[in-house]
């Protein structure tokens, strides 16, 4: 085949101009290095928000209703009150989900002896240390005879605990008081630790459901209920369920706005990684001005090799190469070299990518991504910076060439 | 049957703000198997009569039949095609590919054949033997003598086995004795039944042909046999 007699002059040209052979490449490795370390960062970074989603205790089977309409992470529009228990057991009865676990919701005051601190109280049922995947640490959880008595007895995270309790005494069994109401301390939860954003997660204590309604909020309303769907992949379908459920319990007229809205996991995620966007792109564009200096680069080096092979173009016309002979040895002499570039380009940036795991705070992550990324782009700046020197050999005028 | 047809051919340079007229009515016919020199003083056109010749150029005006065809009408994989297949050219300066081996000088125009043959090694082997470097097939043009080198072109010309040879100033960088036995290569190829053309300054070489056309200011001046003194022993005494 001619094209693959083309292909073979490209690579004898390039073994016979090895020095612009590796300025080229060089320009390319460059581009794609930047490129790979700056994917693998993305994707570090990407990784890191979804474990820590993972922790805030969103499987990707599960999401949360939240009472008031309005876009998440932003003050609730309306009519906060209309969330109920009825509306979680209709939720649970729908056939694809798996768990339903209310939630209401204050900040209180906690007090033992002199001691006192501010916390996150939550009215849960029993099943919401199965959906959260929570440990114990000391003591007993909530139980469906909690549930039912409404005692006063109080589940402990690990801050409020450390706040109310010297270190010698064990805080099982102690009475704590909330507002004007006495609880006893059962059980204390793991502790997590902070987030990286510096979310603690182990700031929040828990009582019974029944119990924070009728002996400490005195409310009847929810502030959310969390869903876990029997998979993954019906998680969506589920919150078109919940949707439809909801608006028919709460009779919203067909234009009237929902009055509740959903935390997914997709949702804190598109939310988090949002400054990590920003940053993510300005590394993008630094990388794709480097990849497209390679290009110039390459484009240069052929336009000077060009001069310096302005004779070998016009002999091989003269003796019948065509124009798109000259045209394709030269484009797959920069495809060629981009590719190679490429290749060493990835091996460079995956090295630099697991050296910054390793080494540095900077979170990375090697995918298969790079590797087609850098295929793709290479070939492209291959073509795309090649074409205008091949054209522009080919289009020589074979009697000037030979002069 | 004509090989080579011209009819008026007329080349215009032009450059910013003049024309320069190179050619200016050139006419002539060329039979298979001559042996034809074109002379005349530099900057008479030679030059660019042999590109026209050789299908590197188009004539600004005129006719060029080459072998039956048109040229004019012919686009750019045409013309390579011919230059493939009919024409060999041999150039003052050798033109080799820096780097690369004399047997790969020379199966370069095999590359670009409609259909390459088959058994392209030994073809390239051939020619380069019959121009005394069988030995010398993997040197590069730096590692040969220009003598040599000059040799490795004209089996590039032959590689093809085209019809025409056009040689232009084939011995300009030679020392004599080199220059003579380049001659006699070309002198034996014309025996071979190869029409050759030849393009020089120098009337010695020129008297190698059996036809010499003398140019000058663009025009043919003069067209006319000569006895050439083609035998091997009497073209290096004449060069010397």
């Amino acid at each position: 085949m001619r094209i693959f007699r083309n292909l073979k002059q490209a690579l004898l040209g390039l073994l016979r101009h090895k020095g612009n052979t590796v300025l080229m490449t060089l320009g390319v490795i460059i581009g794609i290095a930047s490129m790979t370390v700056i994917v693998s960062i993305g994707e570090g970074t990407k990784g890191k928000v979804l474990d820590r989603i993972t922790e805030m205790g969103f499987g990707p089977d599960s999401f949360s209703v939240l009472a008031g309409g309005g876009r998440l992470f932003f003050p609730k529009s309306q009519n906060v009150t209309s969330l109920t228990l009825e509306d979680a057991d209709d939720i649970a009865a729908l056939a694809s989900v798996r768990l339903v676990v209310p939630h209401q919701r204050e900040t209180m005051r906690l007090v033992y002896r002199d001691q006192n601190t501010s916390t996150r109280v939550y009215g849960v049922t029993p099943d919401w240390i199965l959906s959260r995947g929570w440990n114990l640490w000391d003591g007993r959880f909530l139980n469906a005879d909690d549930m039912r008595r409404k005692t006063r007895v109080i589940v402990l995270g690990a801050t409020p605990a450390k706040k109310l309790f010297p270190r010698e005494v064990d805080p099982i069994g102690k009475e704590i008081r909330l507002g004007q109401v006495f609880f006893e301390v059962v059980g204390l939860l793991e502790e997590k630790g902070l987030t990286e954003s510096g979310y603690d997660p182990d700031d929040r204590t828990l009582i019974p459901l029944n119990t924070s309604m009728s002996r400490l909020f005195n409310k009847t309303y929810l502030h959310s209920i969390k869903v876990m769907a029997l998979s993954p992949s019906l998680v969506s379908k589920t919150m078109l369920d919940v949707t439809q459920l909801l608006r028919r319990n709460h009779g919203l007229s067909p234009i009237a706005a929902d009055d509740f809205r959903f935390i997914t996991p997709e949702g804190i995620m598109e939310w988090v990684t949002q400054s990590a966007q920003a940053l993510n792109r300005m590394l993008v564009l630094i990388s794709t001005v480097s990849l497209l200096v390679g290009g110039i680069v390459i484009m240069n080096i052929l336009l000077v090799s060009i001069r310096e092979r302005i004779r070998e173009i016009g002999v091989r016309r003269c003796f019948g190469a065509r124009r798109s002979d000259i045209i394709s040895q030269f484009l797959f002499e920069s495809i060629f070299v981009s590719l190679l570039g490429g290749m060493l380009g990835v091996g460079l940036g995956l090295g630099i990518s697991i050296g910054l795991q390793n080494f540095s705070p900077i979170p990375t992550r090697v995918t298969w991504e790079p590797f087609a990324l850098a295929l793709f782009f290479s070939t492209l700046v291959g073509l795309v910076f090649g074409i205008q020197p091949a054209r522009k050999a080919a289009y020589l005028n074979p009697e000037e060439t030979l002069r | 049957m004509n090989l080579i047809e011209m009819r008026d051919i007329s080349k215009v340079y032009k450059n910013v703000g003049f024309e320069t007229r190179v050619l200016k009515g050139v006419s002539l016919h060329i039979q298979k198997g001559e042996y034809v020199s074109i002379i005349g003083p530099s900057g008479a056109g030679k030059s660019t009569l042999m590109t026209i010749m050789g299908c590197l150029a188009q004539p600004t005006s005129g006719v060029y039949i080459l072998d039956g065809e048109e040229v004019e009408e012919l686009n750019d994989r045409e013309l390579s095609n011919i230059r493939n297949e009919k024409i060999g050219f041999v150039f003052q300066a050798f033109h080799l590919l820096r780097g690369v081996t004399a047997f790969d000088n020379v199966m370069m125009p095999l590359l670009y054949c409609r259909k390459p043959p088959k058994d392209a090694k030994r073809i390239v082997e051939e020619v380069l033997d019959k121009v005394g470097l069988g030995h010398r097939m993997h040197h590069t043009p730096g590692q040969l003598s220009g003598g040599e080198q000059q040799r490795v072109t004209i089996a590039r010309s032959l590689v093809n086995d085209p019809r025409i040879i056009l040689a232009d100033e084939p011995t300009g960088n030679l020392d004599s004795k080199n220059g003579a036995e380049i001659m006699k290569f070309l002198d034996q190829l014309n025996r071979e039944g190869r029409t050759i053309i030849i393009i020089t300054h120098d009337p010695t070489v020129a008297n190698h042909a059996r036809r010499v056309l003398t140019i000058r200011d663009g025009q043919i001046v003069s067209d006319h046999a000569n006895i050439p003194q083609s035998q091997a022993g009497a073209v290096g005494a004449s060069a010397s």
